[in-house]
């Protein structure tokens, strides 16, 4: 989105290094994120693009061993700095991930999940409607609203992976985060997600990691390409994808390697 | 001698085994190609020289006292000796042959004796030359018969599938004959006692069922009130729930934070430490709680006037409590680490803190492991003995209050058991009655648990 043709940059990395103990996973990477739009992170396995997406919303703390250096600032302010509130963070970038996870919960109470965390809805009516518009949202609420008390591991695979994105979604984050959402879904259910992405960035902020470049130029605005830790080249996708101007970018988007 | 022999057959098969190999090698070498791998040409001789010998040597153990018995005993079957009489002559006999007789010594039993051993030497060398001579014999006919395209793999491979199925055919069979000698004295004793008085009466006082002399009639109306387990039930439900009070709790939160909490050098350490305590034997359990735990308690009761037995079932279940730890710690830790690390990324990443996702998502993606493995904790307190033993008393009162001393089943089955105790009595019968309620107790126990762990281990796979 361009405010008076500027566009506005919602996450500005710096100098981003991250190592697994010894071991440098991603060497100083330098990315800017638009507002409402739909940026792909693409690259062979291992080129540390999963690694960048779980850095934005502190994901990597999970992990023992890992240490992220650099600044990563979003809304003027440094994620990676000690007085940031995980909590508080997460409650305003969601994630998706690469196999559908709902919890052994019902339907419900997966998308309410969030929710109740962050204290978020005063009365049952206020959840109920949190689900709905969540659901909705999801484009799932017309398939599961005679069965909201079912358990959510009992939907299909891509439901169950829309019910993911129900549930980041439900806590109204400022940006998602989806780490390679269609990668375990077939292609009917990825046209739906792939749709559903669409939709979502009039409101939220999109980072799509994918291994699919057909995906990469339908969903994004943005692609951003990493190899080997580094990321060698970011822009507009249309520029990426018919103009590139590293010879690895396009050698990768050809096909010849990756 | 029989040890020889064994030596001797076993090195037979491992010289069949070679040769086997050694003939597929030759085979090999005129550039045939093999129906199977050399060894299995080895192994397949190998069979030949052990199955042979198995029944040899099972015929034997089965027929030869059989046999020697008869011929001792036809020197004696002409002079009027009863069955009983004649089966003395015999005992005596092999008495006598080992040399440990006491008794007077006939020149019968004398001549008897001697004729034991020669046949008993004879019946040995016999032996040793037909199970030699056969396993030669079919070794050599099987060694002639493998050629480039015997199979051999065929019957190797199913050689050792019956040797697998035999031993867990013997485990089965073990457990089958044990229900079954437990059902037998069982059935003998409700003929005796009313099921109904077993079950519901209150009173448990098997010490009265001494008073009878062995040569007076079995009277049932004498033992009215004697048998009524309800005290022994409760009591041992008692003492189980007490120690439960103390192991899910600490054995719950530990394992939790096992699994989530500690760092893997922690965890590395704490986990066998805890562990320690399930290798600490019953007895000594035993002993702390009643020379340690029990006075304790009695002093702190005492001080502040409440009135504490020394055996009583808080000392009991408290220390059985913590035998029981480790193993609701070590099954829930397990449990709680299988839970997929996906779920906990989703919980993560939508802002839960580390014991809101431990409560809200992994606590109930694992309870079904964790109940299994409570109920595994609770057939082990069930049936624990040692403890109860010690330290929990032997009276059985019926009795709700922690601080008296009451009694459990498996007490009571020590008690009845130990010193003399006659078979046929209904006081040794009820002893096979508690042993087959204890045991229809913990296998129903033991299957929920099964059926839950089951359940639970569908969801993730």
């Amino acid at each position: 989105m361009k405010k008076n043709g500027v566009k506005m940059i919602k996450i500005n990395s710096k100098n981003v290094d991250v190592f697994y103990g010894k071991k440098q996973a991603l060497f100083n990477i330098n990315l800017d994120i638009e507002e409402n739009q739909v940026t792909a992170l693409i690259g062979p396995s291992g080129c540390g693009k999963s690694t960048f997406l779980r850095c934005l919303n502190r994901m990597n703390d999970v992990i023992d061993i890992c240490r992220v250096k650099g600044q990563i600032i979003i809304n003027d302010f440094d994620i990676n700095d000690k007085s940031c509130d995980v909590v508080r963070l997460r409650e305003k970038i969601g994630m998706v991930f690469q196999k559908p996870n709902p919890f052994p919960k019902t339907i419900y109470e997966n998308i309410s999940y969030g929710p109740t965390i962050h204290g978020m809805a005063q009365s049952k009516n206020e959840m109920d409607e949190i689900v709905e518009t969540s659901l909705k949202k999801a484009a799932l609420w017309e398939e599961v609203k005679d069965r909201l008390h079912e358990p959510g591991t009992g939907l299909s695979g891509g439901q169950q992976q829309r019910l993911c994105i129900a549930r980041a979604i439900s806590v109204k984050p400022e940006v998602i985060l989806m780490d390679e959402p269609c990668s375990a879904l077939d292609p009917i259910a990825t046209a739906q997600i792939e749709e559903l992405i669409d939709e979502l960035k009039k409101d939220h902020t999109i980072i799509i990691v994918t291994h699919s470049m057909a995906q990469a130029a339908r969903v994004s605005q943005n692609t951003g390409f990493f190899h080997l830790g580094e990321l060698i080249e970011h822009g507009s996708t249309d520029k990426i994808f018919k103009n590139p101007e590293n010879k690895k970018t396009q050698d990768y988007i050809t096909g010849r390697f990756g | 001698m029989n040890l020889i022999l064994f030596t001797f057959i076993v090195l037979l098969g491992f010289t069949s085994y070679y040769f086997g190999r050694r003939k597929a090698y030759t085979i090999q070498s005129t550039n045939k190609r093999l129906t199977a791998l050399p060894q299995f040409y080895g192994y397949y001789l190998a069979i030949w020289c052990a199955i042979p010998a198995f029944i040899i040597f099972s015929l034997w153990a089965i027929f030869e006292p059989t046999i020697v018995k008869l011929l001792i005993l036809s020197d004696y079957s002409n002079q009027g000796y009863l069955d009983d009489e004649l089966n003395l002559i015999y005992e005596k006999t092999k008495a006598l042959s080992r040399g440990q007789f006491t008794g007077e010594i006939t020149p019968f039993i004398e001549a008897s004796a001697e004729k034991y051993l020669s046949l008993r030497s004879i019946a040995q060398s016999s032996k040793a030359v037909i199970v030699l001579s056969i396993i030669i014999a079919s070794v050599a006919y099987a060694y002639k018969k493998i050629s480039s395209n015997s199979k051999t793999r065929e019957p190797v491979e199913k050689f050792f599938k019956a040797v697998l199925f035999t031993a867990s055919l013997a485990a089965i069979l073990t457990t089958v004959g044990i229900v079954f000698s437990l059902i037998f004295q069982t059935i003998d004793f409700f003929k005796v006692i009313p099921l109904f008085d077993f079950v519901f009466g209150t009173h448990w006082y098997p010490a009265k069922a001494f008073v009878r002399d062995s040569s007076e009639a079995l009277d049932p109306t004498m033992y009215s009130d004697t048998f009524g387990a309800v005290p022994i039930f409760a009591g041992t439900f008692f003492i189980a729930f007490i120690a439960m009070c103390v192991a899910i709790p600490i054995g719950l939160m530990s394992g939790i934070y096992l699994a989530e909490y500690a760092s893997v050098k922690v965890r590395q350490y704490a986990k066998p430490l805890i562990e320690i305590l399930a290798g600490i034997p019953t007895v000594v359990y035993g002993f702390f709680a009643a020379l340690t735990v029990g006075p304790f308690l009695k002093e702190i009761g005492n001080s502040m006037g409440l009135d504490v037995s020394a055996e009583s079932a808080l000392a009991a279940g408290g220390v059985m409590g913590i035998m029981i730890i480790p193993f609701i710690s070590s099954l829930s830790d397990d449990v709680i680490t299988s839970v997929p690390q996906s779920l906990r990324d989703g919980s993560y990443a939508m802002g839960a803190t580390k014991s809101e996702t431990i409560k809200k998502v992994i606590f109930p993606a694992a309870l079904p492991g964790i109940v299994g493995s409570i109920l595994l904790g609770v057939s082990r307190a069930i049936g624990e003995t040692m403890i109860v033993v010690m330290a929990s008393g032997l009276a059985a009162n019926l009795t709700l209050n922690p601080l008296e001393s009451t009694s459990t089943i498996t007490a009571q089955i020590v008690v009845i058991l130990i010193g003399d105790q006659a078979f046929g009595d209904p006081k040794t019968q009820a002893a096979f009655a508690l042993g087959m309620s204890l045991f229809l107790v913990t296998l129903c126990l033991n299957i929920v648990a099964l059926r839950v762990v089951k359940k639970y281990r569908e969801k993730y796979e």
